[in-house]
């Protein structure tokens, strides 16, 4: 029995015909989807940065018709009583209503839950800290303050392989945040608020080497492929998402869509994420800078 | 009286919240706060039938994690929702503002109603009923560790007490890495400081995972490890829901027998 379900009900979209079905499934067997691409093929990506200037970073990201833009807003604040060594990162998705009628009020809400967990678990690790993407103990900056950091992912265009787009604008937008120096004047009790001098001109650079790139690899059938469009999607069985960083790492999984998957198929999408990150984030990578590079020119 | 499938502990004592000091990692002799070994799951305690309103409940209790489940339906589906010739799951997973140690911490955890439903509906045939929806609604008393996976496997043990119809039942552990380590089945304070966790959800006698989350950075030799030791807790779990379940019909046939 074949179980067919869609990882988000896309309203908007046109239905496909058995015949079409069928095209998209025979062509993913043959390694020869509808635009051309090979299994493991990402569409084109271009990046901007420094999109927004009054955030402290931000970036858009198009990766063929899907466009994102993510935001770093960075503001002070006092560390958590469980956590005192760390500042707090806030990752929040909006899926705007430009992108499909459908997530006009609050049809996107479910979406950008389900966006912003993923994110979460993806990025930010385990509670302890230890092997997050992002390095909460560089936020703080004397024992009782610390920085917070909000980062807004928006989705302007949905075109597929949204969690793709999303993790590789935040990570865009972390290497153009800046977060002004502070210096805090000694000799405040240690009860009152200590008296802060955010300083307008330097910057530091957010070290953004440790952050992952996202993964998701959709099963159509037997095979994987990554960077689905939303008919592909419709089509698929099951999809994972991984968080890859530099060294090769899984700092991240989380399975998404319905059915069940044996096992060594989930160990052997693993290993096929691991391979794939390796091109994207050093395409990734070049592009941010070249990015950089034209923000500053 | 169903007899307990483990026992649980006596009595909850609130742990008093320390000030500044937290107390270091305890982990001296490689054993667990609780006494467990690491491979070592909570002995659970699972009763259906917990709520006479609903078409089928759950009460589940590991350790000290309370958790209980009402589904009701399947119901006629709102008038505003499309005509959808596959049945609707709902879920909705809720803290009591008591279950953390402090006041209203549960709110955090919005996303576990989007996880439990993703975990659920691969596991429900769906076209079984349709035009209608089937409500599942979680309510953990007591949370201290674990919170999610227990969540999961009451709710199908519900499901399955309401009759929908199911490929198998869920079964969910989490295994946490601590260090080196990985700890199965952790309580809130190995929780706190993780470096690392899995979550699986599986259908044990398909052998097939329905949801899968991995947090922190993890190399593929430590998920392999994880994922089996959590697909054999589960595979045993699952056996445990069985013989709880075939209690409560033996119990209900057997009263049956008696007024007639």
């Amino acid at each position: 029995m074949k179980l067919k379900f869609r990882m988000y009900s896309v309203v908007g979209m046109v239905g496909l015909s058995l015949g079409e079905q069928h095209f998209i499934q025979g062509g993913i067997a043959q390694d020869l989807r509808c635009d051309g691409r090979k299994r493991l093929t990402y569409r084109p990506i271009h990046v901007e940065t420094g999109v927004i200037p009054q955030a402290n970073g931000s970036a858009r990201i198009r990766i063929g018709a899907t466009e994102v833009i993510a935001s770093v807003k960075a503001e002070l604040g006092k560390p958590s009583l469980s956590q005192p060594d760390k500042g707090k990162v806030f990752i929040y998705i909006d899926c705007s209503s430009t992108a499909e009628p459908a997530f006009e009020g609050r049809g996107g809400e479910e979406l950008s839950a389900e966006l912003s967990t993923a994110l979460h678990c993806c990025l930010l690790g385990a509670k302890s800290g230890a092997g997050a993407g992002i390095d909460r103990t560089s936020l703080v900056v004397e024992g009782k303050i610390c920085w917070d950091l909000y980062i807004d992912g928006l989705v302007v265009s949905s075109d597929g392989n949204l969690l793709d787009a999303l993790g590789a604008a935040i990570k865009a937008a972390l290497s153009n945040t800046g977060i002004p120096s502070v210096k805090v004047t000694a000799g405040a009790a240690s009860d009152e608020q200590p008296e802060v001098d955010i300083s307008d001109e330097e910057f530091l650079q957010f070290d953004t080497s440790g952050v992952p790139v996202i993964i998701t690899l959709t099963k159509v059938g037997r095979e994987y492929i990554v960077d689905a469009t939303p008919e592909e999607e419709s089509q698929m069985s099951s999809a994972i998402s991984i968080s890859v960083n530099k060294k090769g790492h899984i700092c991240g999984i989380t399975k998404r869509g319905g059915a069940g998957l044996d096992p060594s198929v989930i160990l052997d999408m693993v290993s096929v994420a691991q391979y794939v990150s390796g091109k994207l984030m050093n395409k990734l990578d070049s592009e941010i800078a070249s990015a950089e590079a034209e923000d500053e020119s | 009286m169903a007899s307990k499938a483990g026992m649980t502990p006596a009595t909850y004592s609130p742990s008093p919240t320390t000030g500044k000091n937290k107390p270091p990692l305890f982990k001296e002799d490689s054993t667990r706060p609780d006494g467990r070994d690491f491979h070592q799951c909570r002995p659970a305690f699972l009763r259906t039938g917990a709520v006479n309103a609903a078409s089928g409940s759950a009460y589940a209790e590991f350790g000290n994690t309370k958790v209980i489940v009402s589904v009701f339906g399947p119901r006629e589906s709102k008038k505003a929702m499309m005509y959808s010739d596959t049945g609707r799951l709902n879920c909705n997973v809720s803290y009591t503002t008591f279950a953390t140690p402090v006041r209203g911490e549960g709110s955090d955890h919005k996303e576990y109603s989007s996880m439990l439903h993703k975990a659920l509906e691969g596991a429900i045939i769906l076209e079984s009923f349709p035009k209608t929806t089937v409500d599942v609604f979680a309510l953990v008393l007591q949370s201290s560790g674990s919170d999610l996976p227990v969540v999961i496997s009451c709710a199908s043990l519900a499901l399955a007490d309401a009759g929908i119809l199911m490929y198998d039942l869920v079964a969910s552990v989490s295994v946490s890495c601590l260090g080196k380590n990985l700890v199965i089945d952790p309580i809130s304070e190995e929780e706190n400081s993780q470096d690392g966790s899995l979550m699986i959800t599986c259908m044990p006698s398909r052998h097939e995972i329905t949801q899968l989350t991995v947090t922190g950075e993890c190399s593929t030799s430590k998920i392999k490890e994880g994922m089996q030791l959590c697909l054999d807790a589960c595979a045993k779990l699952a056996n445990v829901m069985r013989s709880c379940l075939k209690e409560s019909s033996s119990d209900a046939h057997g009263l049956d027998n008696e007024s007639s």
